[in-house]
């Protein structure tokens, strides 16, 4: 019952949130310069066909019907068409305005399809790589305030958050696939691909894991019913895995939840770096070339993944502390 | 003293030469000098001693309990004849299984992400390993329904803040009696709780004690208390036993200086007896500020949806001029959300509140702005009300300002009047409040509610922050004021002994209604409702007590405001209750001399229920 009402209330929630941030979308994507026709058709093309291409497909209407017929597209489940990405999967972009190749349009939808899984499985391993790196650190750091852990916790933070992704990219790739060809760096061919941009993605998280899990266990530490807990006679062992990790550990779900919506809105830098065919890449490219619906459609699904996120971590965290209520 | 050496086995705990300092930044404390005493198996020894004595230093020391900074500098804690200070693995053996330990935050005691149940179990497999989860269940369930938790089978599976303060005491007593301990320690454990459920605790307590044999260790800060809870009372001083003695020869014999002046300090309830300072009203005048079946609902909104809570329902009093009318009940009775329908901060659902003539929960804001200045309050917490960054001059000028009154030299002159007058002086005129102490800031603030010359004052527990002796002093103030003034005050409060000490009428109010409304003595010497008989049976005091807890009061805690009984809402804890109760709500009846009661009883029974005095 709780449940039922939880999960109507934040879905209706955040199908405003999407809406809006659509509508924004939307609304700057068409103000800023550049025609997008222009880059359709080819540089070649004449301005009356320009004209004519841009009226067939209602880019000359105002913005708020354009808008209206995209939002009645997305309720039927429809993205729109790419404006420059051929179905065929073929090159990008060209002078010549009548290549037959260029006839069929790619859907946004399959363009988002194609590549989200990707991104999906390089943010699940480097936050599984982070968590691995982190929990240690984080939770000895915040055992012992002010002491060696603690401070080996906030040094190894400071290093990691200093070190910046491009750099550390750059060089784990000239290191673990050029001199000691242990693993594979640049494109994409089966799963060991992702485990280099996975480490250095993992490295740049850990540190905001590290950090609030410190905090957090410092903090449950200190509470009336862990000293009490030795007191009544629980073990350490008890009171650390069974207490203080199950209260530390409400801020780190919220976090994660964080830290994986921003992983899945695309890695524009290590995805580019590594050439790494997810989202990031795809959203570069559909920048580049002012693909106005693929822009769109990245947009929209990354917003939905947020706020689907954000309604599993608020489940997981009242399941945890039930005096919590969202 | 019962310290006798020559027979250390008898002794269950023994205690010798204890002492403890405490060290930060190179300052060396004593925190307990040269603690020894005895406890037998079974005994019931309470510890008393104010703040600062060290008695909950000496409760931590004895379970192994110190802050980093404390050390055991020498002594030994012998318990069964062994020495927990040097043999820690012995110690740590003992904890929680021979030796069990409850704190005075029971809030706070458990963890709150799981279920009180679950961490009961836990404990007690923690230090009974051979115990299966079922039998350990099955246990904790029993001690539950042993120590009076209503439907203690399905409360084993709700969470912490699932429970009450008095309840979340229940469950740690369980907790600390779970492993059949030989000792019990507790600290502090009525200090959060209202007087009836401490009162309840109190004598569970010493159920518990016959029935499981456990010796016990309570300590307090409440004399009366200490005395009523232990066969003999220790008494602690700035870390030193000045005294041991049972309780009855403490009160009546205290040998100690230390202990007369805390035995000599203790307000009265009875013990003057009557002095005829319950005067007739003349009813023809007008009432100062007269409530007539105020109400005030709040919703809320949980995982079970919504729901009403009923925080005021029907209270109705007069107050006249020059009264010092008293409102007491205890926590959750609806006291505070009654001052902020008494000073319009909020308006009433139902009801009126007429002041002067003029109606506070219906008034406009400018009209009501207005009548402040004839009724201001005074609120509880010395810390929080008042603005840091303003110097006290400004803080006592501001309502002059608020309300356009007088140029800036009269406003000056009007606050270095009132700085005066409530004894602050007026050098701290231009100084900031951070440096007063509690009661120079509740000075402060009757200071600047007094400034605009209203009629009536309304004090929010305004004293309950300080000691005895500060309130005293306030108490002082407030009736110079009067005299000088003409103030009318409304007390609003928990505590008793200062309500009989101040209050020429009192209102008793339980789940946000009025039930009794009398005249000081004889609300204290004739009550008329059984819920006032129960207040006043559970308040602190060292007097013999005209009221006894036994026969006044049944066992549990009021129901929850949200859903209320159909009929009176004391029904189920009165031992008068009867089936008209159950059905109906008694309204306020008169009960002759301007005394009133809203019970069924009222002439009827309740002259015979007196004791014959009255």
């Amino acid at each position: 019952m709780f449940i039922a009402r939880f999960l109507a209330r934040r879905l209706l929630q955040g199908a405003l949130i999407v809406f809006l941030v659509s509508a924004v979308i939307f609304t700057l994507l068409r103000v800023v310069p550049g025609d997008p026709v222009r880059l359709m058709a080819g540089g070649m093309a004449p301005e009356a066909l320009i004209e004519q291409i841009a009226e067939e497909m209602g880019l000359r209407d105002p913005i708020y019907q354009q808008f209206g017929r995209y939002v009645w597209g997305i309720v039927q489940g429809d993205l729109g068409q790419s404006f420059v990405r051929p179905a065929s999967g073929a090159a990008v972009g060209g002078a010549s305005f009548d290549d037959s190749t260029r006839s069929e349009r790619a859907e946004v939808w399959d363009l988002i399809a194609q590549t989200a899984p990707m991104t999906v499985q390089l943010a699940l391993l480097s936050m599984l790589f982070a968590l691995i790196i982190a929990v240690p650190i984080g939770v000895w750091g915040g055992l012992r305030p002010g002491r060696f852990p603690d401070k080996l916790a906030l040094y190894l933070s400071s290093v990691f958050v200093s070190l910046p992704n491009f750099w550390l990219g750059i060089v784990l790739a000239l290191l673990l696939s050029v001199k000691l060809k242990l693993l594979p760096a640049i494109g994409y061919g089966g799963f060991a691909y992702t485990i280099l941009p996975a480490i250095v993605l993992a490295i740049e998280i850990a540190p905001f894991i590290i950090r609030t899990l410190t905090v957090s266990v410092a903090g449950v530490m200190r509470e009336n019913f862990i000293d009490i807990a030795a007191v009544r006679g629980l073990t350490r062992n008890q009171i650390i895995f069974r207490h203080a990790l199950r209260n530390s550990s409400v801020p780190l779900l919220n976090l994660l939840g964080v830290q994986f919506s921003m992983l899945l809105g695309g890695v524009l830098v290590i995805e580019f770096i590594f050439d790494y065919p997810g989202l990031g890449l795809l959203t570069i490219n559909a920048v580049m070339q002012r693909d106005f619906p693929l822009i769109q459609g990245i947009a929209i699904v990354t917003a939905a993944a947020f706020v689907l996120i954000n309604i599993i971590v608020d489940l997981c965290a009242t399941a945890i502390d039930p005096r919590l209520e969202y | 003293m019962s310290t006798d050496p020559s027979s250390p086995g008898a002794a269950l705990l023994s205690v010798r030469n204890l002492t403890v300092v405490a060290q930060s930044e190179g300052v060396r404390r004593t925190i307990l000098d040269d603690i020894s005493f005895d406890l037998k198996p079974r005994q019931i020894l309470s510890v008393i001693g104010e703040s600062g004595s060290g008695k909950t230093v000496l409760a931590r020391a004895l379970v192994g309990w110190m802050a980093p900074q404390l050390k055991i500098t020498g002594g030994e804690i012998l318990f069964k004849g062994r020495d927990l200070i040097r043999d820690r693995a012995y110690a740590s053996r003992l904890a929680g299984r021979e030796i069990a330990y409850i704190g005075g935050n029971p809030a706070g005691a458990l963890d709150p992400t799981m279920t009180v149940g679950a961490q009961l179990v836990e404990k007690l497999r923690a230090v009974r390993p051979d115990i299966s989860a079922k039998d350990a269940q099955d246990k904790a369930i029993r001690l539950l329904e042993a120590v009076k938790i209503p439907s203690a089978a399905s409360r084993f599976h709700e969470y912490p803040f699932q429970y009450s303060g008095g309840m979340m005491q229940r469950a740690m007593i369980v907790d600390a009696l779970i492993s059949d301990p030989a000792l019990l320690i507790a600290d502090n454990i009525t200090q959060p709780l209202d007087v009836t459920v401490a009162a309840q605790i109190l004598k569970l307590m010493r159920e518990l004690n016959e029935k499981f044999s456990t010796a016990i260790l309570f300590i307090c800060s409440s004399l009366p208390v200490a005395c009523d809870a232990g066969d003999e009372v220790m008494v602690l001083h700035a870390g030193e036993v000045v005294e041991r003695q049972t309780s009855a020869d403490l009160v009546s014999q205290p040998q100690h200086g230390y202990t007369r002046a805390l035995i000599a300090e203790l307000p009265t309830l009875w013990a003057n007896g009557k002095d005829g300072r319950d005067e007739r009203q003349d009813r023809n005048r007008q009432a100062l500020m007269s409530v007539r079946g105020v109400a005030k609902f709040y919703e809320t909104r949980g995982k079970a949806g919504k729901a009403v809570v009923q925080a005021v329902r029907n209270v109705e009093f007069d107050v006249f001029p020059g009264d010092n009318f008293g409102i007491v009940g205890e926590s959750g009775c609806g006291k505070s959300s009654l001052m902020r329908l008494l000073t319009g901060l909020e308006r009433p659902d139902a009801g009126s509140i007429i002041f002067e003539g003029e109606d506070v929960g219906t008034a406009s804001p400018a009209r009501l702005r207005q009548l402040r200045r004839r009724f201001q309050l005074v609120l509880q917490d010395p810390f929080g009300s008042l603005p840091p960054q303003s110097s006290i001059g400004d803080i006592v000028e501001e309502p002059l300002k608020i309300h356009g009154i007088g140029t800036k030299k009269e406003r000056h002159d009007r606050a270095r009047a009132a700085l005066n007058e409530v004894g602050l002086g007026d050098r701290l005129y231009d100084q900031l409040p951070t440096g007063l102490s509690a009661g120079q800031r509740q000075r402060l603030q009757v200071a600047r509610a007094m400034v605009l010359e209203p009629r009536l004052l309304i004090m929010d527990e305004t004293l309950s922050a300080l000691d005895q002796t500060e309130q005293g002093k306030l108490l002082d103030l407030f009736g110079r004021l009067q005299a000088q003034h003409g103030f009318t005050y409304i007390f609003i409060s928990h505590d008793l002994t200062m309500v009989r000490q101040v209050c020429s009428r009192i209102a008793v109010m339980y789940l946000g209604e009025t039930v009794e409304v009398a005249p000081n003595e004889r609300m204290f010497f004739d009550p008329g409702h059984p819920y006032t008989r129960a207040l006043l049976s559970a308040a602190p005091t060292l007097e013999e007590r005209r009221y006894r807890p036994e026969d006044c009061l049944l066992e549990g805690e009021p129901p929850s405001p949200i859903d209320l009984p159909p009929g009176c809402a004391f029904a189920g804890r009165c031992p008068h209750a009867f089936d008209r109760c159950q059905r109906e709500n008694p309204a306020l009846v008169s009960r002759a001399d301007q005394a009133l009661a809203a019970c069924f009883l009222v002439n009827a029974a309740s002259t015979a229920k007196a004791p014959a005095d009255a």
